[in-house]
């Protein structure tokens, strides 16, 4: 009697699973090219390019965004000739958001799939993973954007986004400099901390180097009014944080803090008829703030790159139609912001470092790639030429990066002035 | 003031915790089902919500004309599945836990994963509240705990009072005697997941009011919504509730008075103490389940 529901449910149960299999194993066999390029390209055996993704758990909502920007990528390569006239196919896994995944799934592409090359995963926790990975097998290995500079000690790993050596030195100096141009510069901030290893070490620095948003705010004569430290995850009660910042009445809240934070911080504020004159947040999710609509207008934050206009103009027309055709896939992949902003040119800029190496090196040999970008650097779309040198772990100097502020319910670059879209809007009176 | 303020909205944000807990406490202790697709129905409630207050630009609150039904639906045939294939209390848990991924990843494949928020023009909400003199009232707050106190109290009368309410008692005491007695099991256990359905749609709601979506938010109730069944007493839902305000309380104080860092060391270190002090829960009455 018990058989036919049985059946019945373990069918719907498997059906629904493969429904969810199956779409990973589309992005598992990754990008492949939009069409076929011709001549040797189509020929000769292509090139694999293997790497993992946070494509479901905590950092599913950034991986996406990695994903377009590669498949995008690859496209472009594959449709120009490929490289050393060869297709490129990129073999992409689902990390789900676990670091220990991604060193077993980075083993898996470089033993079992014998990838020829290597691309890093998103999130500092995961590439610190693949890093180690990629090291004992000498693969070259550009990341898109890990925080923690002086840990990435493997010589052959590339940045492809860079706030200098010391980004807990260089983020907070950057803001610092942008109020003090303010006609009113803040005199009292308040710094609110996720204790993610790239956040914290931004507000407090790491190993021997202790400077981060704290120390260096109180360097510069400003009163820290509030220092709170809060726990990753969703279950942080926001309203007790609020409370505080708001009896502290600060000039300048800092929120050295990821993704939602800012938006559930912002909306608590809000909630208790409390509006702070200024508010940074060191990687927020651009989408849900914008939502926010005026409760969000003048919110700063750190960047390498937003598509204005004048910057787009500065750059060319292949960075125009790159930035229209992100917006189309994003919107195809019902991204809720679909402006290609610091995630995805970080990873642009990942994939034009690998490509530029390779052809610098004539070959997909690992060695010979991280000889000639240390030797030659790389050519970015977005950032220019890039150097490396191993002293700095490979982190090139800061020069595109910034703060972008929400004007009128977009997010225009506002610092530094030379590249500055906008002049950075001053608090309300 | 500042540790009143504190308290008060800890308490309110309990009402949350209270609500999302009631149906997984309910399912435990009267169906001996640890049902830990609950926590996907109530992702599943704050999606709907998101889109169809997204889509049609109606007030959050009215979708559960339609999330209410759905889920309860759900929850139903969720029970219907688990009552046939007979899962025991600790198979019920490995079972519901693959049910969960599959539901996370459905809504990762429907809605992404990426952050899904409601705009302030849809959801006033957000950034709305009620001041009495200094205190101030989160608008999303306040409506979690009058919701969570309107509906588990109304649970609770249920409970005592109707004749379906004393066959759901006696079936959680006795499911052999029960039945001597006459008592449908299945009906009353379909009927009854179907409940903690529609409140997993009210409580989805309410999370969807309060903050930005992604799929696997879901697993990260796990830990607070436990804390509140077990201190609450398993299958005691008015001991739910005032277990999610305890919690919601002594998290926020503890956020205000050291840090938000020690919120969790407090909540398990008082689910600690209570287990050895009080094991059937803080609010329930020894020998319950």
């Amino acid at each position: 009697m018990r058989t036919r529901p049985l059946c019945a449910i373990l069918i719907a149960a498997a059906l629904m699973a493969g429904a969810a299999t199956g779409c990973e194993k589309k992005s598992a066999t990754g990008s492949q090219p939009a069409a076929e390029p011709g001549g040797a390209a189509a020929s000769a055996k292509p090139i694999v390019i293997g790497s993992t993704l946070s494509l479901s758990g905590a950092f599913a909502a950034t991986g996406q965004i990695h994903k377009i920007a590669g498949e995008e990528f690859l496209d472009r390569l594959n449709q120009a000739g490929g490289l050393l006239g060869r297709k490129v196919v990129w073999t992409v896994r689902d990390d789900e958001s676990d670091q220990a995944k991604v060193a077993t799934l980075y083993e898996q592409l470089i033993s079992q799939d014998k990838v020829d090359l290597l691309m890093g995963p998103y999130a500092t926790p995961n590439i610190l993973s693949a890093m180690a990975v990629a090291e004992r097998h000498g693969y070259v290995l550009p990341q898109h954007t890990s925080v923690l500079a002086p840990l990435m000690k493997y010589p052959c790993q590339f940045p492809g986004w860079s706030f200098g050596f010391t980004p807990n030195e260089f983020v907070p100096g950057q803001l610092f400099d942008a109020m003090a141009s303010l006609p009113r510069p803040p005199k009292k901030i308040a710094i609110l901390t996720n204790q993610n290893g790239s956040t914290d070490f931004v507000s407090y620095g790491a190993g021997d180097n202790k400077k981060g948003f704290v120390s260096i705010a109180r360097e510069r004569g400003l009163e820290v009014v509030a220092e709170i430290k809060y726990p990753p995850g969703a279950s942080t009660s926001w309203a007790p944080l609020a409370t505080q910042v708001r009896d502290a009445k600060p000039d300048l809240v800092i929120n050295s803090g990821l993704g939602i934070d800012p938006v559930n911080l912002l909306q608590a504020m809000a909630q208790l008829d409390y509006s702070p004159p200024l508010m940074f947040s060191l990687f927020p999710a651009p989408g849900p703030l914008i939502k926010l609509g005026p409760a969000a207008d003048r919110f700063l934050s750190a960047t390498i790159f937003e598509p204005d206009q004048a910057i787009l103009d500065k750059l060319g027309p292949a960075a125009t139609e790159i930035v229209k055709d992100f917006k189309r896939r994003a919107t195809e992949a019902k991204l809720a912001y679909t402006a290609p902003e610091t995630q995805a040119v970080a990873s642009w800029n990942a994939w034009d470092i690998l490509v530029s190496g390779v052809k610098a090196a004539g070959s997909v040999d690992n060695k010979a790639i991280c000889d000639a970008l240390h030797r030659q650097g790389a050519d970015t779309t977005f950032s220019g030429h890039l150097t490396f040198d191993p002293a700095h772990n490979n982190f090139w100097p800061p020069t595109t990066s910034g703060l972008t502020q929400i004007q009128d319910g977009h997010w225009v670059s506002v610092w530094p002035a030379e590249r500055a879209a906008a002049p950075i809007k001053p608090p309300p009176g | 003031m500042k540790f009143l303020q504190a308290a008060l909205t800890g308490m309110l944000l309990g009402g949350l915790h209270a609500l999302m807990a009631a149906g997984l406490s309910l399912s435990w202790g009267v169906l001996r089902i640890i049902n830990l697709t609950h926590f996907g129905l109530i992702l599943l409630g704050a999606y709907l919500t998101f889109q169809i207050a997204s889509s049609w630009h109606i007030d959050p609150i009215l979708t559960l004309v339609v999330t209410v039904p759905v889920l309860f639906a759900a929850g139903a045939l969720l029970q219907w599945g688990f009552d046939r294939l007979a899962v025991t209390e600790l198979n019920s848990l490995l079972l519901s836990f693959g049910l969960l991924i599959i539901m996370v990843q459905a809504v990762s494949n429907l809605w992404t994963a990426d952050f899904r928020q409601m705009a302030i023009d849809v959801n006033p909400y957000a950034t709305g509240s009620l001041s009495v003199g200094r205190l101030v009232f989160p608008s999303t707050t306040l409506i979690a705990f009058a919701l969570s106190v309107l509906l588990i109290g109304a649970g609770h009368q249920a409970l005592q009072r109707t004749f379906i309410g004393r066959a759901l008692r006696a079936f959680a005491m006795d499911r052999t005697v029960a039945a001597a007695f006459g008592i449908d099991h299945r009906r009353i256990s379909i009927l009854l997941a179907g409940i903690a359905g529609g409140s997993a749609a009210v409580a989805g709601m309410l999370f969807a009011l309060s903050t930005a979506l992604t799929p696997f938010t879901a697993f990260e109730w796990f830990g607070i919504v436990f804390a509140v069944v077990i201190l609450g007493g398993i299958g005691n839902v008015v001991g739910t509730l005032l277990a999610g305000l305890l919690v919601g309380a002594l998290s926020s104080l503890a956020s205000v008075i050291h840090s938000p860092a020690t919120e969790p060391f407090v909540v398990f270190s008082l689910i600690v103490v209570a287990l050895l002090v009080r094991p059937q829960g803080l609010f329930a009455r020894a020998g319950g389940h």
